[in-house]
C-alpha cells in the first residue's frame, strides 16, 4: 500500500492504495466516482477517459500511484466546464447516446478535441473518436453533437 | 483483468532508475507511458515484482538540436512529437507519423523510448527510427553506450537492452534539404495495430526503406534501399521490393507478400514523387 | 441443472453446470469460482487453482462435426446435433426441373455481442426481507428470476432482481449464464454481498457468442430470372451448451424460414443442423438468424443476376412481393402483412444514385480504387406472440406485456412496465404514449422498469417487441385510466360522463373544466368528492397482445457504395442509404437511432468482427486488439428515408424496429464488393469481409477467369 495525494476534481485527496490499483478502479471503488466506466481494461474502448494534468488519459492504463501529485479530472469534475456543458446539451439534442455507457468517455474525449481544435471538420471529429467504442448509436449522433457544440461555443464564446 | 501484485517505485533520475533496476533486474520492469505494458500487466500476460516508473525523470524528457542530428529523449510522448514540441530532424515527417499512432489518449502518454523498448513488431517508432538511421543512447550499470537501431532490435518484444539498462533517447540524423520521407500503414481500422507498416527515406546514398509487422521485428529492406540510393525508378524497384519482402516472411503467403509489397511500393511512390 | 432449449423431444439436452463437472467443453467455461475482497485478489487465487484434466479431441467445425467419425461432445448423444430438422414446403418438383440452378456456399463467422457494459451481477441475502437481492445486468429481470429460482431451488417470491440501468444487451443479456447462478449460489452461503463483473476477455471468451452460420444452397429459377425455389443445407454452430431458457434452436429454424426473404419463392427444401461444438454457447444477437439468412438469399439473388447477365436491381424488381399481394404468406409460412417493398427498393436506389455509380465504374482508370454498389432487402418480424412462440415450442412464451399506470395525488404519473430499457429510449417513447392517451405533457410521466418487486410481470426487451407489446400495454392501460379520469371529472363538473372530453390535462365539459390535479386529489386523498360507489385511486393495470400474434413485418432496403483497394483488399464505405418502413413511428429520432445503430453492428458483422478458433478449439480473438470493433472512422452517417405503412393489428400501427438495421448490412456490403469485381465475377460469400478474404476471393476469380479464356 502506498499513500498518494492528488487533486481530484478540484479538491485535494489523500488515500492509501494498493500499488497495482488502476486509476480507474481507484476512482470507482475508492472515491465513488462511477462516471469513469470500464469497457475493456486494455486501452481500446475509451470509456474510462479522464483528464490528468490536462492530458487525455485512459484511466485503465494508469495506476493510481502514478498519479501521485497530479491533477485528475473526471466527468464529475466538469460540471462547471463550459465546453462540457455545451457538449452535454448537444448530446441531448442530437440523440448522441442510447445505453449511455460510452458517454462519459465520449464527452471527455470530445472536450479534449474542442480544447485543441475549436472548429474541427467532420473527419477530424471522427478521427478524434477513433479510439472510443459506442455499441449503440452508430456514432452519427455523437459526431453531429460535437459539431453542434463546437458551433455553439464559437457563436457564444462566453455564454456558458 | 487486474495485474498481479507489484511494488511501485518512481525513479527521480536516470542514476536513480539504474540503481532501482539493479536490485533485482529479472523481477523488475521499467514503465514509461505504460500504454503497451499496461494492457499486458492487466491481462497478466506479463508480471513484475517491482515496477520502476521512468515518467518523472526530467533527463528523459529533454530533446536538443545537435547540429547535424537531433536528440529526442526517450520519455518524449507521441503527442509531443505530433504537436511539434520537440525539434524535428525530418521536415515534419515524424510529426505526421506520430499523429497516426493509435489514439490521442494513447499518444498523450506513450513514449518514443517505451515504444522501442517494448519492440512490438508492428509498432511505429522502431520501424521509423530504423529508416531514419537513428542511434539509441542507452544507460546502465556499466555506464552509457550507443547502439544503432538495427543492432538494438532483436525480435518480437526483444531488444539488445541488457537487464538493468534503459534507453536515454535517440540521436536522429537530420534529413537533407532534398530528402523525402514517407510512411504507409495498412490496418483494419484507424488506430489499430499495423498489418503492414512501410517507411521510406530517400536521400541519396543514405536512402533507407524499412518494413514493420512483416516479421519478428522491423527490418531494413536491403536491395530496395540500395536501389533507391542509386536513384532507380519505381518500376525498377518493384522486383527488388518483392524479393526483399519474400525474404522477410516466415512462410510464403501470397496475400501477405502482396500486402507488404504494395505497401512498400506506396511509400516509394511518395518519396519518388511518382 | 436447468433444462434449456425448446420443449421438443427431438432437442437433445446438454446439462450446463454453473461450474464445470466432469467434462470441460470449451475454452472459457467456468471451472472454479474464487471469492476475495477485490477482483484483483480473486484473480490471484485463480492463478493458484490447478486443474487436472486430460485432453480430448476438439470439435470446432459444425459441418465436420456431423461426420460419422467425429468426436462427440455428449456421450449419450448419437451424434453432435442438438436437433436436425428439414423445412420443406411448396413446389419441390419445379425446383428439380428448373432451367437455372445455381449452387453457392456461404459462411457468417462467429462473433460476440459486445455490449460496451459487460455482464455483471451483485447478489446478497437480505436478512430482514428474507430474500435474495440480485442486481443483474439483464434484458429481462422477471424471466431471469424464473431461471434463478429453479436453479437455486428458491420460491420466486424470495428472489428480487433489479436492473437499474443496463449498458446495452443486444441479445447477449437475454440468457441466464452460469456465472450468474454461481454468484447467487455463493451469496446464499455468505453473509455479505458477492459481486462479479465480467471483464472484456471473459466476455469475448465465454459470454454469449452468435452467428456462425454455414449455408450450402441452390437457388433455382426460370431463364428470365423468376425465382423458383431454394434448397440445401444450413449448419448452425451452436457451441457446447444450450443456454436457458431457449438455447439457440431458433437460429436454424429462423434462418431457414427467412431464406425466401421478401421474394415470391415457390419452393423451399432446407435441411438444418444445430450442432454442438467445443465453443462458447450461442445465444441471440440483434437480428437473430436473419443476418445470416439475408446474407444467403441476397447474395444468391446477386449471384443469379450475375449468372443471367441481369442487373441485380431488375432481378429484385421481378421477384419482390408487391403491395397488391399483401398480406402475402411466404412458402415458409410467414405472413408479410403490409408495406410496399418495391417502393423501398426504388427509394434506396434513387438515394444512392445507381446510374452515377455505374458511370463512375465505367470511367475508372487502372490503378484507381474499385467502386461497387450493393443492395439488400430485409424483413423484420416483430410483435409476434402466443401463436408464433408456442409454435416454436419456446420454454417461455412471451405472448404479452403488462403495464401499470398510476396517477398520484398531484397529477403526476408513474408507469411501470415489464420490459427492460437498455438503450432503446423506453422512458421517452412510452412516456409519449401515456401522455398522448392521458392528454398531458410527457414531462409529467415517469416510466419505471427493471425491478421485479415493483413492476408487473413481463418478458423483457428483445425480438423488436417492446414498442408493440409494452407500448401497446401502456396505450391500452392509459386509455382505461383516462376513462376513470373522465368519469370523476364529469362528476366534479356535474356533467354527463358521455359529454366530457380530455384536453391538455383537464376534463372539459363545454366551457367548464377541471384540472387532473383536482381529479387526482379527489381519487387519492379526498374520496368524499368521488361519485358514490366509485373505487378510489387512479390506477390501471393491464396486459396487451396484438390482435394477430403471428407478427407484423417491418422492412427496408439498404444500399451501400464501397471502394475496394484491390491490392490490399481493404473495403471502405463511401455512402450508405436506407429506405425503411416500421409502420407508425412514435419517436422518429429514436427510430433513426435504432436504424443507424443497428447498421453499425451490421457493419461490424460484415467487415470486422470475428472470433476465429484454431484446430484445438482455442479462440484467437479475446481482446479488442484482435477483435476489431468499428468506430466513428469506420461507420458513416447513414441517410435514412422513411415510409409509413401502419400495421393493421397493433396499437397506432407500430411495428418493431430494433433489429432491422443489423440484418441487411453484411449482405449489402458483400453485394457491393462483388459489384466492384463484376468484371471477373468474383464471389464474396464469407463474413467478415477481411482484407485477406477479399483479396483471395478476387485472386481466385481472376485465376478462374484466366483459366476459362
Amino acid at each position: 500500500m502506498t499513500k498518494i495525494r492528488m487533486t481530484l476534481n478540484g479538491a485535494p485527496v489523500v488515500r492509501e492504495v494498493e500499488d497495482r490499483t488502476s486509476l480507474a478502479d481507484f476512482l470507482r471503488e475508492e472515491c465513488g466516482l462511477t462516471a469513469t466506466h470500464l469497457g475493456c481494461e486494455h486501452g481500446a474502448c475509451g470509456a474510462c477517459s479522464v483528464d490528468v494534468d490536462g492530458l487525455l488519459t485512459r484511466a485503465c492504463l494508469k495506476f493510481a500511484v502514478q498519479c501521485d501529485g497530479r491533477t485528475v479530472t473526471t466527468l464529475e469534475g466538469l460540471n462547471q466546464d463550459r465546453v462540457t456543458e455545451a457538449l452535454r446539451d448537444a448530446f441531448h439534442r442530437a440523440h448522441a447516446l442510447q445505453c449511455g455507457f460510452c458517454t462519459p468517455g465520449m464527452l471527455v474525449t470530445a472536450r479534449d478535441l474542442l480544447l485543441r481544435n475549436p472548429q474541427p471538420s467532420e473527419a477530424e471529429i471522427r478521427d478524434a473518436l477513433a479510439g472510443n467504442i459506442c455499441r449503440c448509436t452508430g456514432y452519427a449522433g455523437i459526431v453531429h453533437a460535437i459539431a453542434l457544440a463546437a458551433d455553439e461555443l464559437i457563436r457564444h464564446p462566453r455564454s456558458l | 483483468m487486474k495485474p498481479s501484485p507489484f511494488t511501485y517505485r518512481r525513479a527521480t533520475s536516470v542514476a536513480d532508475a539504474i540503481v532501482l533496476l539493479a536490485v533485482a533486474p529479472d523481477e523488475t520492469a521499467a514503465i514509461a507511458g505504460g500504454q503497451s505494458l499496461g494492457p499486458l500487466l492487466n491481462l497478466r500476460m506479463t508480471t513484475a515484482g517491482t515496477l520502476i516508473d521512468l515518467a518523472a525523470i526530467s533527463e528523459l524528457r529533454e530533446s536538443r538540436d545537435l547540429g547535424d542530428a537531433v536528440f529526442i529523449g526517450a520519455g518524449v510522448t507521441h503527442a509531443e512529437i505530433e504537436d511539434g514540441k520537440v525539434p524535428d530532424p525530418s521536415h515534419g515527417f515524424m510529426r505526421r507519423a506520430a499523429a497516426k499512432i493509435a489514439y490521442r489518449a494513447i499518444r498523450c502518454h506513450g513514449t518514443i523510448g517505451g515504444s522501442v523498448a517494448m519492440a512490438d513488431p508492428a509498432a511505429d517508432w522502431p520501424c521509423i527510427l530504423l529508416a531514419l538511421n537513428a542511434t539509441a543512447r542507452i544507460a546502465g550499470p556499466q555506464g552509457e553506450r550507443r547502439l544503432a537501431m538495427d543492432d538494438l532490435l532483436v525480435a518480437a518484444y526483444e531488444t539488445n537492452l541488457a537487464a538493468g539498462e534503459i534507453i536515454l533517447g535517440f540521436e536522429i540524423p537530420k534529413l537533407d534539404d532534398t530528402a523525402r520521407a514517407a510512411s504507409s500503414k495498412i490496418n483494419r481500422k484507424t488506430g489499430a495495430f499495423a498489418d503492414s507498416l512501410a517507411v521510406a527515406v530517400r536521400q541519396g546514398a543514405r536512402s533507407r526503406v524499412t518494413l514493420g509487422a512483416a516479421s519478428i521485428r522491423a527490418r531494413i529492406l536491403p536491395q530496395t534501399s540500395a536501389a533507391l540510393a542509386q536513384g532507380e525508378s519505381l518500376e525498377a524497384l518493384r522486383p527488388l521490393v518483392a524479393s526483399d519482402v519474400a525474404a522477410l516472411l516466415a512462410a510464403p503467403d501470397p496475400y501477405l507478400q502482396n500486402l507488404h509489397a504494395t505497401n512498400v511500393m506506396r511509400t516509394l511512390a511518395e518519396v519518388l514523387g511518382a | 441443472m436447468l433444462e434449456a432449449g425448446p420443449e421438443l423431444d427431438a432437442f437433445r439436452q446438454s446439462p450446463y453446470p454453473a461450474l464445470a463437472n466432469g467434462k470441460v467443453r470449451y475454452v472459457g467455461q467456468a471451472i472454479a469460482a474464487c471469492v476475495a475482497p477485490t477482483r484483483a485478489q480473486a484473480e490471484d487465487l485463480a492463478e493458484q487453482v490447478g486443474v487436472d484434466c486430460s485432453e480430448l479431441p476438439a470439435v470446432v467445425d459444425a459441418v465436420q462435426a456431423m461426420a460419422p467419425d467425429s468426436a462427440r461432445l455428449f456421450d449419450t448423444w448419437p451424434d453432435n446435433a442438438f436437433i436436425i430438422r428439414t423445412i420443406g414446403a411448396g413446389d419441390q418438383e419445379a425446383m428439380k426441373q428448373a432451367p437455372v440452378r445455381l449452387r453457392r456456399q456461404f459462411r457468417m463467422n462467429r462473433q460476440a455481442t459486445v455490449s460496451l457494459e459487460t455482464r455483471g451481477c451483485v447478489a446478497y441475502w437480505d436478512q430482514r426481507l428474507d430474500e435474495l437481492l440480485v442486481y443483474l445486468s439483464t434484458q429481462g429481470g422477471h424471466v431471469m428470476r424464473l431461471g434463478l429460482a429453479q436453479a437455486l431451488g428458491l420460491p420466486e417470491n424470495q428472489i428480487r432482481v433489479i436492473a437499474p440501468d443496463v449498458g446495452g444487451g443486444f441479445g447477449g443479456k437475454n440468457r441466464l449464464l452460469p456465472e450468474e447462478i454461481a454468484v447467487c449460489a455463493i451469496a446464499l452461503k455468505r453473509n455479505h454481498p458477492v459481486r462479479w463483473i465480467e471483464d472484456r476477455r471473459e466476455h469475448l471468451l465465454a459470454s454469449v457468442h452468435c452467428r456462425d452460420h454455414h449455408y450450402d444452397l441452390t437457388i433455382s429459377a426460370e431463364r428470365d430470372g423468376t425465382i423458383i425455389g431454394i434448397e440445401g443445407d444450413v449448419h448452425i454452430d451452436a457451441g457446447a451448451y444450450a443456454l436457458w431458457p431457449t438455447g439457440s434452436f431458433m437460429e436454424a429454424s429462423m434462418a431457414a424460414g427467412n431464406l425466401p426473404g421478401p421474394y415470391r419463392v415457390r419452393g423451399l427444401n432446407v435441411n438444418t443442423w444445430t450442432v454442438a461444438t467445443n465453443k462458447a454457447p450461442m445465444g441471440p444477437y440483434r437480428g437473430v438468424a436473419r443476418p445470416g439468412a439475408c446474407f444467403a438469399i441476397e447474395r444468391l439473388v446477386d449471384e443469379l443476376a450475375l449468372h443471367l447477365g441481369m442487373e441485380p436491381y431488375d432481378l429484385r424488381k421481378l421477384n419482390l412481393v408487391s403491395r397488391a399481394e399483401m398480406p402475402y404468406t411466404t412458402v415458409s409460412g410467414m405472413k408479410l402483412d403490409t408495406g410496399d417493398y418495391h417502393d423501398a427498393l426504388d427509394t434506396a436506389a434513387r438515394m444512392i444514385d445507381r446510374p452515377a455509380i455505374r458511370k463512375q465504374q465505367r470511367e475508372r482508370r487502372p490503378g484507381e480504387l474499385r467502386i461497387g454498389v450493393g443492395f439488400a432487402i430485409y424483413t423484420e418480424q416483430s410483435g409476434h406472440g402466443v401463436v408464433e412462440w408456442s409454435k416454436r415450442k419456446s420454454r417461455v412464451v412471451p405472448g404479452y406485456e403488462a403495464a401499470n399506470v398510476r396517477m398520484l395525488p398531484d397529477g403526476s404519473v408513474n408507469v411501470h412496465v415489464g420490459t427492460q430499457n437498455h438503450g432503446q429510449g423506453h422512458e421517452t417513447s412510452f412516456a409519449q404514449i401515456a401522455a398522448h392517451e392521458l392528454g398531458i405533457d410527457p414531462a409529467l410521466v415517469k416510466i419505471r422498469y427493471g425491478d421485479t418487486a415493483t413492476t408487473p410481470f413481463g418478458f423483457g426487451t428483445f425480438a423488436s417487441r417492446s414498442i408493440v407489446f409494452a407500448g401497446g400495454a401502456v396505450a391500452t392501460t392509459s386509455r382505461k385510466l383516462a376513462q376513470k379520469i373522465k368519469a370523476i371529472g364529469a362528476h366534479l363538473l356535474q356533467a354527463d360522463p358521455s359529454s366530457v372530453e380530455i384536453r391538455d390535462g383537464h376534463v372539459v365539459a363545454g366551457s367548464a373544466s377541471v384540472p387532473f390535479r383536482d381529479i387526482a386529489r379527489a381519487a387519492n386523498i379526498r374520496q368524499e368528492l368521488l361519485p358514490v360507489g366509485m373505487e378510489p385511486t387512479l390506477e390501471a393495470s393491464g396486459t396487451y397482445e396484438p390482435g394477430d400474434s403471428a407478427g407484423v413485418f417491418s422492412y427496408g432496403t439498404h444500399a451501400v457504395v464501397v471502394s475496394v483497394d484491390e491490392d490490399s483488399g481493404v473495403v471502405k464505405i463511401l455512402d450508405y442509404a436506407v429506405a425503411e418502413d416500421c409502420g407508425t413511428m412514435i419517436n422518429p429520432m429514436i427510430v433513426d437511432g435504432q436504424v443507424q445503430g443497428g447498421i453499425a453492428q451490421g457493419i461490424g458483422t460484415g467487415l470486422f468482427e470475428e472470433i476465429p478458433f484454431n484446430a484445438d478449439g482455442q479462440p484467437l480473438a479475446t481482446t479488442f486488439a484482435d477483435y476489431i470493433m468499428p468506430c466513428a472512422t469506420e461507420v458513416p452517417t447513414v441517410r435514412i428515408a422513411h415510409s409509413v405503412t401502419p400495421a393493421l393489428v397493433t396499437e397506432y400501427g407500430v411495428k418493431g424496429v430494433g433489429e432491422g438495421g443489423a440484418i441487411a448490412p453484411p449482405a449489402a456490403l458483400a453485394n457491393a464488393v462483388a459489384d466492384a469485381f463484376r468484371d471477373c465475377k468474383a464471389s464474396f460469400n464469407e463474413t467478415p469481409l477481411t482484407p485477406r478474404r477479399v483479396w483471395e476471393a478476387a485472386q481466385r476469380a481472376r485465376r478462374e477467369a484466366g483459366a476459362l479464356t
